[in-house]
């Protein structure tokens, strides 16, 4: 029984398809990821199953059928996305920027708020530290830890990343991915997107490979990830 | 219609008035839209057109008719005499005001010309010169030899003249050199500096054409009302031709007409008919004339002309013209971009941190890099779009670095855009006339009087060149956004190639092509190198540039990890662990 069940999901922009007849399943409690070059379709994918670009298909959470249900509606539902851009509220502090990603459970009030943002200080220390401080001034890694925090606050059953590792350090990114791992002990089940399919496929239950919008490949993330056809994928074939 | 519709028009201007038994009262209120009009077609040019919103204009007809009255009323110059100083002072006004305030865009520059607005309305109030809030009256009609034109019938003749000259040499500007360079601004100034435009004399060009059309209207309204004071020239009235032109259609010219007589005529008949109907206890007619104003938004947000007529972008006829002068070719393999250390902070981020590079005549070097390698940032900097905190950008030996972007056009250097920039409202060969900016030397003043015909007819025959060059001519008359995605993309490597560079730059030009497309691209972008071109581009698709690029470099973390041809990089440890990442 998976948690979220796409069936051939199209989008398409003014008429060229970004996506064309995608189909994934995540179960509850795996991390499954979506790797390719870039303009492969990947943060279109993770946009059309939080409800922000219109699509054709199936999307079904849980054993409810989302398709046409608003952002905020999957919001309710169970389902977070960690934007590729991070998406802060720079102008709001990192305290501030965590009670939002908690609105989800407003009605439960202000104690258990704070018990969701303590929670999530213990998972990124960094950030209790700097719980007073502008999210628009910190660094790379930390916008993308509070991010993630963030979107933990609404305490999601599906947990969507997209492109963790852009733009950071190879030593951050490593921190990130460790903690991507750690998540898995709490239950949540993810869907992570990257380019770094390295990094992916080694923290991954199962991954699926996408170019052109299309899924090429799929599979037990172990096994792809001796698969030379990745490296060709990604740096093109040499010319003759 | 024809081409000597203004004849027709001059005509009708003349008779009309004098048709037996039309009330005087018609022709009055004719004559009160006829000078909207001219304002509200200079409204069209800067707002409409141009894209910069103004709450100003009726100032600018303010100083038309003051320096008029003064000069007729206090010096007992001829009238006639006053339309050039009218033309003069509104054009002196908007350069002084231009200066200060068109850095601002969008809703600043809005809110800074309602503040002048004000400003202006006060100072004519209380200004001695201009009569402070009683301003000038005894002012003298214009008269052709001993007779004055006072009776409203003949003035209505002179401003229906004064309204076609308008309407002709706005055509006129607008399908110009710089016509074109103002219709670029909206939407699509970074293209229109990447061909050379000074972006900021365009919109100061919009800014005084537009003051200048109300400078005369502003003569006229003194020399047939007699009498100037700062009423007519507030806040509200420079509303009001706004209102105009969004009701006509703001980016029509023939819209601004329209717009001038639908809100005269029904702000007429709204306050002759609501008294009837409703009494005469209230102010209903601003009520009612406020909600049918938001009915005519609701149904025909772009102004009710695109409703009536469908726009058309005019054919352009082939002319026999001499040929455009062209830069000297280059030898295959002469050097010619040549960058070292190039980097760019945005505070703390270092986005480029040291890029160096090389490119020869002949040459297609391809830039890779994964997801925020900092690619779009160095081609932002090649390209004059962004200036490089350190380092050196040298150009045949010439140093750029720091130059903005219309003096690399002038350089050399023509670029495409990632997302395609070409100007909606124009047709394909419109678009790629842009680029031949800064071959043509016509002034504004020269195509008002229609005297860049010659030299037009060059720029387009280049334009031609360029487009069948790329294989596009047969598209030339076509709306520019009719084309396919692929297409477009063409169309902006012609636009490049009027700029007649040394060195092409091209941002993804593959993104969303297909693969018949794709293959043809390679084709052009070969044929173009074989011809001397130096081609730079920055591209996602791996296939399509590993077969296209005859070097790669390949940066990561805004350094230049690798570099070599295709066959090499690709094989690069380095380079398949910035694709692929490293394990966790």
């Amino acid at each position: 029984m998976s948690l979220l069940q796409i069936d051939d999901l199209t989008v398409a922009y003014g008429g060229i398809a970004a996506v064309s007849g995608v189909s994934l399943r995540v179960a509850a409690g795996q991390i499954v990821t979506v790797i390719g070059p870039n303009g492969a379709g990947k943060t279109t994918i993770l946009a059309a199953i939080a409800g922000i670009l219109p699509a054709k298909g199936r999307v079904t959470l849980g054993n409810a059928d989302i398709t046409r249900a608003s952002v905020e509606t999957r919001v309710e539902r169970g389902m977070s996305l960690v934007p590729e851009k991070r998406e802060l509220f720079p102008t709001m502090t990192v305290a501030e920027n965590l009670r939002l990603g908690g609105f989800r459970h407003r009605a439960e009030g202000r104690a258990a708020s704070l018990r969701a943002m303590d929670e999530c200080y213990a998972l990124f220390p960094r950030l209790a530290q700097r719980r007073r401080q502008l999210a628009g001034t910190m660094s790379g890694g930390e916008r993308q830890m509070l991010a993630m925090a963030r979107a933990l606050m609404a305490r999601p059953a599906l947990l969507m990343l997209d492109e963790p590792s852009l733009g950071l350090a190879p030593l951050i990114v490593r921190d990130i991915f460790h903690t991507i791992a750690g998540l898995r002990a709490s239950g949540v089940a993810i869907l992570l997107v990257e380019q770094n399919a390295r990094a992916a496929l080694a923290i991954s239950d199962h991954a699926y490979v996408l170019e052109m919008g299309r899924v090429t490949l799929e599979g037990d993330s172990a096994q792809l990830a001796a698969d030379p056809r990745i490296v060709s994928m990604y740096l093109g074939t040499a010319p003759a | 219609m024809t081409r000597h519709w203004w004849v027709l028009a001059l005509v009708l201007c003349a008779g009309l008035p004098w048709i037996p038994g039309l009330p005087l009262f018609w022709v009055t209120l004719g004559n009160g839209i006829g000078m909207s009009a001219i304002i509200a077609i200079g409204l069209v040019v800067l707002t409409g057109i141009g894209g910069m919103t103004s709450f100003a204009q009726a100032s600018f007809t303010g100083f038309g008719a003051y320096a008029t009255a003064i000069l007729s009323t206090q010096y007992g110059l001829s009238p006639w005499l006053g339309l050039p100083v009218a033309m003069a002072a509104a054009a002196v006004a908007a350069l002084a005001i231009g200066a200060i305030t068109l850095r601002l865009s969008g809703h600043y520059l809005a809110l800074c010309t309602i503040a002048w607005s004000v400003s202006l309305f006060y100072l004519f109030g209380n200004l001695d010169l201009v009569g402070r809030n009683d301003g000038i009256s005894g002012i003298p009609p214009l008269s052709i030899g001993g007779l004055k034109l006072i009776d409203v019938r003949l003035s209505f003749t002179l401003i229906g003249a004064a309204l076609v000259v308008a309407v002709v040499a706005t055509g006129n500007l607008l399908n110009s050199r710089w016509g074109r360079a103002i219709r670029a601004l909206r939407g699509g100034a970074v293209a229109a500096a990447s061909c050379g435009v000074n972006v900021a004399q365009a919109r100061m060009l919009a800014f005084v054409y537009a003051a200048i059309l109300a400078g005369v209207a502003g003569w006229l309204f003194a020399h047939l009302q007699r009498a100037v004071n700062p009423t007519p020239f507030g806040l509200n009235a420079s509303i009001q031709y706004l209102l105009m032109t969004v009701v006509g259609g703001v980016a029509h010219v023939p819209g601004a007409i329209l717009g001038a007589a639908l809100v005269v005529l029904v702000n007429d008949r709204l306050q002759d008919w609501l008294p009837k109907l409703l009494g005469t206890s209230g102010n209903f007619e601003i009520i009612v004339f406020g909600g049918l104003l938001v009915l005519v938004l609701q149904v025909a947000p772009q102004g009710l002309w695109p409703l009536l007529a469908k726009s058309r972008t005019p054919r352009h006829h082939k002319a026999q013209a001499s040929p455009l002068p062209q830069r000297a070719p280059r030898a295959p393999g002469a050097p010619i971009l040549d960058v070292v250390g190039l980097r760019k902070n945005f505070g703390g981020l270092v986005a480029v941190a040291d890029l160096s590079l090389t490119l020869a005549a002949g040459e297609i070097l391809g830039l890779i890099g994964p997801n925020g390698a900092g690619k779009s940032t160095s081609f932002n900097l090649l390209t004059g779009v962004d200036q490089p905190s350190a380092g050196t950008f040298r150009l045949a030996g010439q140093d750029m670095t720091g130059q903005p972007a219309p003096a690399m056009a002038r350089a050399g250097v023509a670029r495409s855009f990632q997302h395609v920039k070409l100007v909606a409202s124009m047709s394909v060969i419109e678009n790629v006339a842009i680029g031949a900016h800064l071959r043509g030397r016509a002034t504004p003043l020269a195509a008002l009087l229609r005297l860049d015909r010659a030299e037009e007819a060059a720029l387009f025959a280049e334009a031609a060149r360029q487009l069948d060059r790329v294989g596009l001519l047969d598209l030339a008359d076509r709306p520019a956004t009719s084309l396919a995605l692929g297409q477009q993309r063409i169309v902006e490597i012609a636009r490049a190639l009027c700029v007649d560079p040394a060195v092409l730059l091209l941002d993804e030009p593959a993104a969303g092509l297909r693969h018949a497309e794709k293959q043809a691209l390679v084709q052009l972008l070969r044929h173009l190198a074989a011809d001397g071109m130096a081609i730079l581009l920055v591209e996602h698709d791996m296939d399509f540039v590993m077969n296209l690029a005859d070097r790669l470099v390949v940066m990561d973390f805004g350094t230049r990890i690798a570099e070599g041809a295709p066959a090499v990089v690709r094989n690069d440890p380095a380079v398949i662990e910035a694709y692929l990442g490293s394990p966790a």
